[in-house]
């Protein structure tokens, strides 16, 4: 079963830093994180903190695609906010089972990590926390747009683990992760392409509906609207 | 046997408020089971916190719904903590309830550290644990100068009453409070709720005795309190550093109740009182109550479901008031003469003559100190001062009588 947050019970493990303090059985060292992946010629230590930070974002994308699409009044976006949030965690298993292949711990929460943890929180958080300002069309586009964020950097990262993969020595550790890239790359195209056009859409919808843009729209009115949009 | 909140069902909360008749509850005993006094005081810290944690997080939103479940909870709470802080009785004055309050430092603090799987935690926990241990001391000495009272009446001899680190040497510059925070991922959980816990306590301890010093009458005792409560201005800020502040606010409140939920269970275990018995076990089902909306909030708001966060029951072990003489001088032989300096500690002799510790003592205890002050007096008054020395002399010969 895919992790979606790491804790000690998982076997969490992590770095010290100037002001993260980690329990000694728990902690981590740049020597210790390279000695436990092949030697690839490349710097294994920072490849386990990237890796880390990929996969960090994968399992922040399922909790943000689980609370959108509880949260969409929009059947269609539900919908596929559902599928994507499926894809995601697919995405997760999938980098955790390279990491653990190479001998890595999934668990492992790099610096990097927390970096991209701290902004998906955010990000997420900012899908509700300001919805009193916001009207109903309003909160579905940034949801949408808290969607098209996360899969921007979701889509470098597996950009960047496919360069990676090409600087790889030829061998089984290269096509395992020829064969991740493979499988997740055309999907996180087509997540970020559907989060670029849904919005081009959702906003021409709104742009050219008069009431859409009507000023005192009841919410009722509007979360109807909402409904109907896609159908 | 194992517990586990998320499967109990709690009171609804739609279910918990209360008439004035129902809060309105027939104090303790002063002179009653000290560790229920105490128990009574961690609770009303714990509710506080509680309350402020749930104002800061409304300030954060305009959301009506999240305002809304916000303030349901934290009406709740205040009816709650109006129940557990009413139970101090009437006829218990600022200065016992202070001793209260240290006793609650002192037992809270040792067991923590004894408990805490975390060596960096624990050392943060006997660091402040000597600090109280020494207001304990103070305020007992306070007690018998103005009302000519015994606080081991209060205490029964359940905590000792001697000289810890000595309150006048533990001013330092503030810099010297921040310490580095656990890792929320890889922190044990009975490590958060330990943190968690001992921040609340500090805090209401902080607030108290700010709050009450301008009521009392006599100098010595204004400003020995002034002065002690800016040490627990220091501790609050001390352990609540240690917690990451990755968690989103949704986590946080679910930590929040969680703790909660913990206190109330760990207070049930141990009460003998049945009356009290009963108000732990209602607040315990309360909270439960209240735990499931707030993981609502989490997999609504934050898409995280509370098992992913929350350990899959609560500690085995409940929080236990109970007797810490031996361990407190244990700490007290080993650690007496330790200094905060920068993130980490220090014995004092290593501590350079340069260090900003000694600049902020001399700015500080220029003129005097009240927390030496009220020793000297009642050293003038008895020709000694107030101990309730258990277990033998003192464990640091510098320290004895």
């Amino acid at each position: 079963m895919t992790i979606l947050v790491p804790t000690k019970a998982t076997g969490a493990t992590a770095k010290t830093a100037e002001m993260t303090y980690v329990e000694p059985a728990q902690q981590v060292t740049d020597d210790e994180l390279a000695a436990a992946l092949p030697d690839a010629g490349l710097d294994m230590a920072f490849v386990a903190d990237f890796l880390s930070a990929a996969l960090t974002h994968e399992r922040c994308g399922r909790h943000l695609y689980r609370s959108v699409a509880a949260r969409t009044n929009n059947p269609v976006l539900k919908r596929r906010y559902e599928e994507l949030g499926q894809e995601t965690e697919r995405h997760a298993e999938i980098l955790e089972d390279l990491i653990a292949g190479m001998g890595g711990n999934p668990s492992y929460v790099s610096p990097a990590a927390r970096g991209v943890e701290g902004a998906d929180t955010k990000l997420v958080e900012s899908t509700s926390l300001l919805g009193g300002s916001l009207d109903v069309t309003t909160r579905e586009m940034v949801m949408l747009q808290a969607v098209f964020l996360a899969e921007s950097l979701d889509h470098a990262h597996w950009q960047t683990i496919a360069e990676l993969a090409d600087h790889l020595p030829d061998g089984d550790l290269k096509d395992r992760w020829a064969r991740a890239v493979g499988e997740v790359g055309p999907e996180e195209d087509e997540h970020l392409e559907w989060a670029r056009e849904t919005m081009g859409k959702m906003v021409m919808l709104q742009a050219a509906s008069g009431t859409m843009a009507a000023v005192g729209a009841k919410a009722e009115e509007l979360v109807e609207t909402v409904r109907g949009w896609f159908s | 046997m194992a517990f586990n909140p998320l499967e109990q069902r709690g009171i609804p909360v739609e279910e918990q408020f209360r008439s004035w008749s129902e809060l309105s509850v027939e104090p303790l005993d002063k002179l009653g089971d000290p560790y229920t006094r105490c128990r009574v005081i961690l609770m009303n810290g714990i509710e506080v916190e509680s309350i402020l944690f749930a104002h800061q997080f409304a300030r954060a939103t305009d959301d009506l719904d999240i305002r809304r479940a916000l303030a349901l909870g934290r009406r709740i709470d205040q009816q709650q903590r109006a129940v557990v802080n009413n139970l101090n009785p009437g006829d218990q004055s600022p200065l016992e309830t202070t001793i209260g309050y240290e006793q609650v430092a002192v037992d809270l603090t040792a067991w923590l550290a004894r408990n805490e799987p975390d060596p960096a935690l624990k050392q943060a926990l006997d660091f402040a644990l000597l600090e109280d241990f020494d207001h304990l001391y103070r305020y007992a000495n306070l007690y018998e100068l103005i009302d000519g009272r015994d606080a081991a009446e209060l205490t029964d001899s359940l905590t000792e009453i001697m000289p810890g680190r000595p309150t006048v040497v533990e001013h330092r510059h503030p810099y010297d409070d921040v310490r580095p925070h656990y890792d929320t991922h890889t922190v044990d959980p009975l490590s958060r709720l330990h943190v968690m816990t001992i921040v609340a306590a500090e805090q209401q301890t902080m607030n108290y005795y700010l709050n009450h010093s301008a009521e009392l009458v006599e100098p010595v005792a204004r400003d020995l309190y002034v002065e002690i409560s800016h040490i627990e201005e220091q501790h609050v800020t001390h352990y609540e550093s240690l917690i990451d502040p990755l968690d989103s606010w949704f986590e946080q409140l679910v930590f929040h109740k969680y703790d909660e939920v913990y206190l109330y269970w760990s207070m049930l275990q141990q009460e003998a009182d049945p009356r009290l018995k009963r108000i732990w076990e209602l607040h315990l089902e309360m909270e439960i109550g209240q735990l499931h909306v707030a993981c609502d909030l989490l997999r609504r708001y934050q898409g995280v479901e509370p098992e992913e966060i929350l350990p899959p029951e609560l500690p085995e072990v409940p929080l236990t008031f109970e007797t810490n003489k031996e361990y407190v001088r244990s700490v007290l032989a080993e650690q007496v003469d330790l200094r905060a300096d920068g993130t980490g500690y220090r014995p004092l002799d290593e501590l350079p003559d340069d260090h900003r510790y000694f600049a902020f003592q001399g700015i500080v205890n220029e003129g005097g100190t009240p927390s030496e002050a009220v020793v000297d007096e009642i050293r003038v008054v008895d020709g000694r001062d107030f101990r309730d020395e258990v277990e033998g002399p003192h464990p640091v010969a510098g320290l004895r009588a």
